[in-house]
């Protein structure tokens, strides 16, 4: 903090530009707009939007930021507001982590992949589970019929945790433990935290993050079985509070707006969102007797980095800033980490049509330097073949090293924030600013994000969206390069190598059938009671999902019992 | 294709499959709906109706799915007729009560039918009672009919039911409101649902302050429900309070009045529909019409001269019973 | 007034991705049809909904890689019903050729994949439904 106030002494705050200079490009741009123009490009004028429906005008000036002050609201990186970086020095510090997911059929497949990605050069690893995983069941129930295996890993007990990370040092990777709900991210962490310990890695020296995002549980994924909004934040809470206290190097929270924005809201929509959610965990801890800076530092964000170039780095960009206004205005947050928005950016799946797959990997590409060009933390980069099924190791590696070409030979990494001072730039980040606060406000009126998810508001928004955006996409107005525009005359695709889930199934049942003959049922019975007791408390959850998963209690167990003792909530969107 | 008589024999015996067909040609107001009602009335009239309204969002469905399985539990065959407003743009509708259908770990007796309340061809009120007399002679001993309370049709529907269930929110605004909706008169048990929410209180209490205006020394007064269906609280106090509107209508024969009372407005109605129905396909399908058509058109005579002299023309006329009506008979 | 086509949407097991399957409803409603939705369901519930409801058409969707294993087995229950006249149709995210194998050998009537517009499915469910 006193190296901010240094700078703002040595060069008090001041317009980008001088008033008279700005009158004078106003004059002139009337004169360039009515001279120089076409009539049809001034009739253009008004009809271009970007993806969040800020209006594009045809040409921006400094009179169009000219409100801007450099210091209060751009400055340098690594300083408040923090728009241009978290880190001074950038990417020249350190790259951003090259993240590639993996997960798909047993914990043991999965090793493999792992250990061939860490070995081409990917420096962190997200997992990523099989929907019963996700859900909260054991591979053998008969909810998880067809999906054992599929999509992500199969995960039923802290067994399969010691497999999925055979050979791997837990107390030096970073691992992005992709748990989705705060449900499973009570239990999942705790498996690997214990694995840790009996590995004898101490705790200080682990390192990730978890996803735990009841908006996630409640609004993007439908399930047959949903716990109600009240109860899925309380988990969420729960694990961030406990994290905080015990894990100091892991994040145990992803404010994910990436799944959010996959399942259909703008980008405003999804940083606003992210960002409400957090505002609504920091009024809980607090509440719990937590002081905002014990947990703001630990907080981390997950983008989507959609089609939108500018858009999305001025996204990224406005993020930053609303996340530091809102530490330091409302929060009154003292440590300077916890000033500072890091996030993680996946380039937008939605996107990625299965019609000519191979132009997937150019859409990638520009999507992933939007996001270096947004200063993300760390990165992963969508396959070409994701419309089909999970990646192909060809797939995979290619994702890899496009991550690595824009890191080593573009030369975008280079320098801080290169776009900074672009007029359209830093006009839609002034923009995107003001949107993502409003909205903000909007959902503090409703009464806060769990109210709004409980009274269906955020539904609603999606099904509006997407409706919207379909429309625009049967009429032509959206255009897809091969799908609605430009389309191959001969419809005849080229067949894509498609990658096939390993058969799992069966070994997963086979060591659950080992693992329920070796527990004692008596020390599994006490912790599923204890849990249950716990349930009905004002008591942290996760020292009692600790004591089950060390005496092998399996993630289905667990989960059954947060459904019975918490009830059932369904979406209310009809 | 089988024989209309081979379905009807099938559902009586419980096979879903043709009671939900028979249902859909009664929605459909198909040729064969009188039919298939004069052949099923007789087994019915052994069911108990419950219906249940309350705004979009008040939580009926999630109500309705906890009641079912405590019904299901203690035994009971339970029917669920689920009303939905549909589109009226397309005609097509988007039906969701389903969702919170969550019966998946024990085999339950049960049928639960989505129905949209546009493409309803023989009128709401009419088609969704026939529906439930079908379940009821089918076999259920408990239906269940659920509507969205807004609008006077759908609150026919729920209140042509032994048992009216009407349910609020702290959302439902104040008690002017409730009082306006005219729910004060239908409603035989009123549920605060989400509970556990501000506001919950104030609704319950503005009910009482108005329930307690009104002289019940003589009638069943209204109890005000507490719950919040999707925490599953409550819904074991709404089950008792419907047990207790059930005994309390089983003394003295109330039951045998109160459905007496909506058996003759049922009548009235379709005799006044069967009524106006006839004569006018009589009339549209008589020389008379066509003949004042064209005097219309052709401006020998005003529109309203015209269909007072085809009025007169059919009063006069030998009373014939149409060919439509007999069949119905 | 023509006979309504009755469209039975489910979601498949324990698939997240609602996105697709509502968004498909939508256009159906739009088009004129009564859609009874599910969200997510098994396959027994998908058939026990089908009969109840008197659906001409059961629709679907499964980005979750259960589509091998689920959906035969919605037509396999409706088959030992006695059945067959309801139709079934599927959506969503797999590869060309298990689509193929879903129509050619599990008698799933169309599998209409990523990118497919929507009248090109409401045309598709019309004339089933009409065949029928």
């Amino acid at each position: 903090m006193l190296e901010t106030r240094q700078v703002r002494n040595q060069s008090p705050p001041e317009c980008l530009f001088s008033e008279e200079h700005v009158k004078q490009i106003k004059a002139n741009y009337q004169d360039w707009f009515d001279n120089s123009l076409r009539d049809a490009d001034r009739e253009s004028e008004g009809k271009y939007f970007t993806h969040s429906g800020i209006p594009i005008k045809l040409i921006y000036t400094p009179a169009d930021i000219d409100h801007l002050n450099y210091t209060e609201d751009i400055g340098f990186s690594g300083h408040p507001p923090y728009l241009r970086g978290v880190y001074p020095n950038m990417y020249r510090g350190r790259f951003f982590t090259v993240r590639q997911l993996a997960g798909l059929g047993a914990p043991e497949d999965c090793n493999e992949r792992v250990c061939y990605l860490l070995d081409h050069g990917a420096t962190g690893i997200s997992i990523l589970f099989d929907l019963p995983t996700v859900r909260g069941y054991n591979s053998d129930d008969p909810e998880a019929e067809g999906n054992v295996g599929a999509c992500g890993a199969a995960v039923d007990s802290i067994w399969d945790i010691d497999a999925f990370f055979k050979d791997i040092d837990l107390g030096t990777a970073s691992t992005n433990i992709v748990t989705h709900l705060p449900s499973t991210s009570l239990v999942i962490p705790a498996m690997y935290f214990a694995v840790a310990e009996q590995r004898g890695t101490p705790w200080t020296s682990v390192a990730g993050t978890c996803q735990n995002d009841f908006i996630m549980e409640t609004c993007v994924g439908s399930a047959p079985e949903i716990l109600p909004p009240q109860a899925s934040f309380r988990m969420q809470c729960d694990v961030i509070e406990w994290v905080c206290k015990n894990i100091p190097r892991w994040n145990p929270v992803s404010y994910n707006g990436y799944n959010l924005r996959e399942a259909g809201t703008d980008a405003v929509g999804e940083v606003g969102t992210a960002i409400a959610n957090a505002m609504a965990t920091a009024d809980e801890l607090i509440r719990r007797g937590m002081k905002i800076d014990d947990f703001a530092p630990r907080m981390s964000f997950f983008w989507d980095l959609h089609n939108d170039f500018f858009e999305e780095i001025a996204k990224c960009r406005a993020s930053r800033k609303v996340w530091y206004q809102l530490m330091k205005e409302r929060y009154n947050a003292q440590k300077p980490k916890s000033l500072l928005m890091r996030f993680h950016v996946q380039t937008a799946g939605v996107t990625l049509p299965a019609t000519e797959p191979l132009n997937n990997v150019a859409r990638s590409a520009f999507q992933g330097m939007a996001a270096v060009l947004g200063g993300c933390q760390s990165l992963h980069i969508d396959s070409y073949d994701e419309a089909y099924s999970a990646p192909t190791e060809e797939a995979a590696l290619l994702s890899l090293r496009t991550q690595q070409i824009l890191q080593a030979e573009t030369g975008i990494c280079s320098t801080v924030d290169p776009l900074a001072g672009s007029y359209y730039v830093e006009y839609l980040t002034d923009q995107m600013v003001q949107r993502i606060w409003d909205h903000i406000n909007k959902i503090e009126g409703m009464g806060g994000l769990v109210k709004a998810v409980e009274d269906g508001w955020l539904h609603r928004e999606i099904s509006t969206y997407n409706m919207d955006y379909q429309k625009k996409i049967e009429s032509g107005e959206m255009k897809i390069v091969g799908v609605n525009f430009q389309v191959a005359a001969e419809k005849e695709t080229k067949a894509i190598e498609v990658y096939e889930y390993p058969e799992t199934y069966s070994r997963q049942k086979t060591k659950l059938e080992k693992l329920r003959k070796e527990r004692s049922s008596t020390k599994v019975q006490e912790c599923l009671d204890a849990l249950k007791d716990a349930c009905h408390r004002e008591e942290n959850l996760v020292p009692h999902c600790l004591e089950a998963v060390k005496n092998l209690v399996t993630l289905g167990e667990i989960e059954e019992t947060f459904r019975e003792e918490f009830g059932l909530w369904a979406f209310p969107l009809l | 294709m089988k024989k209309i008589d081979d379905i009807i024999a099938s559902a009586l015996t419980g096979d879903k499959a043709c009671t939900s067909r028979l249902i859909s040609l009664v929605e459909r107001d198909d040729e064969q709906a009188p039919y298939i009602m004069r052949q099923l009335y007789p087994f019915s009239g052994k069911a108990y109706y419950i219906g249940i309204t309350g705004a979009p969002g008040a939580g009926k469905s999630t109500t309705v799915d906890k009641l079912v399985k405590m019904f299901c539990k203690n035994g009971k065959n339970v029917g669920v007729i689920a009303v939905d407003p549909s589109s009226p743009f397309s005609g097509g509708a988007l039906l969701g009560d389903r969702v919170r259908v969550n019966i998946k770990k024990t085999e339950y007796n049960y049928f639960f039918r989505s129905m949209s309340s546009g493409n309803i061809m023989g009128g709401l009120s009419r088609t969704t009672k026939e529906a439930a007399r079908i379940l009821d002679a089918c076999g259920k001993d408990i239906i269940i009919i659920e509507t969205v309370g807004v609008g006077q049709s759908e609150l026919d529907v729920a209140k042509a039911t032994d048992t009216v269930v009407v349910i609020l929110t702290p959302e439902s605004g104040d008690g002017v409101q409730i009082m306006k909706a005219g729910l004060i008169e239908v409603a035989d048990i009123f549920v605060v649902n989400k509970c556990d929410r501000p506001g919950a209180e104030n609704i319950a209490h503005a009910l009482k302050g108005m329930l307690d205006r009104i002289d019940y020394r003589l009638s069943w007064k209204p109890p005000i429900i507490k719950t919040s269906a999707s925490l599953n609280k409550g819904v074991d106090t709404l089950y008792e309070g419907l047990g207790e509107h059930r005994r309390y209508l089983n003394c003295d024969k109330k039951i045998k009045q109160r459905r007496q009372r909506q058996i003759r407005e049922e009548l009235k109605r379709n005799i006044e529909t069967e009524f106006i129905k006839t004569i006018l396909s009589d009339i549209y399908n008589g020389n008379d019409f066509g003949k004042a058509l064209d005097n219309v058109c052709e401006h020998r005579i005003d529109p309203q001269n015209a269909a007072r002299q085809i009025v007169t023309a059919w009063l006069s006329k030998d009373m014939q019973p149409s060919e439509k009506w007999a069949k119905g008979v | 007034m023509e006979r309504k086509i009755r469209v039975v949407m489910a979601k498949l097991g324990l698939d997240i991705h609602w996105r697709g399957v509502y968004l498909v409803s939508q256009f159906l409603k739009d088009s004129g049809m009564e859609v009874i939705y599910l969200g997510n369901k098994f396959p027994e519930q998908i058939v026990e909904a089908a009969v109840e409801e008197d659906a001409d058409v059961i629709g679907l969707s499964s980005l979750g890689g259960s589509h091998l294993t689920l959906g035969p087995k919605v037509v396999r229950l409706l088959k030992e019903r006695g059945l067959d006249h309801i139709k079934v149709f599927m959506g969503g995210v797999m590869a060309p050729k298990d689509a193929r194998s879903l129509e050619e050998e599990h008698g799933i009537a169309k599998v209409y994949l990523p990118d497919t517009p929507m009248q090109v499915i409401i045309d598709g469910i019309r004339s089933t439904v009409a065949l029928a």
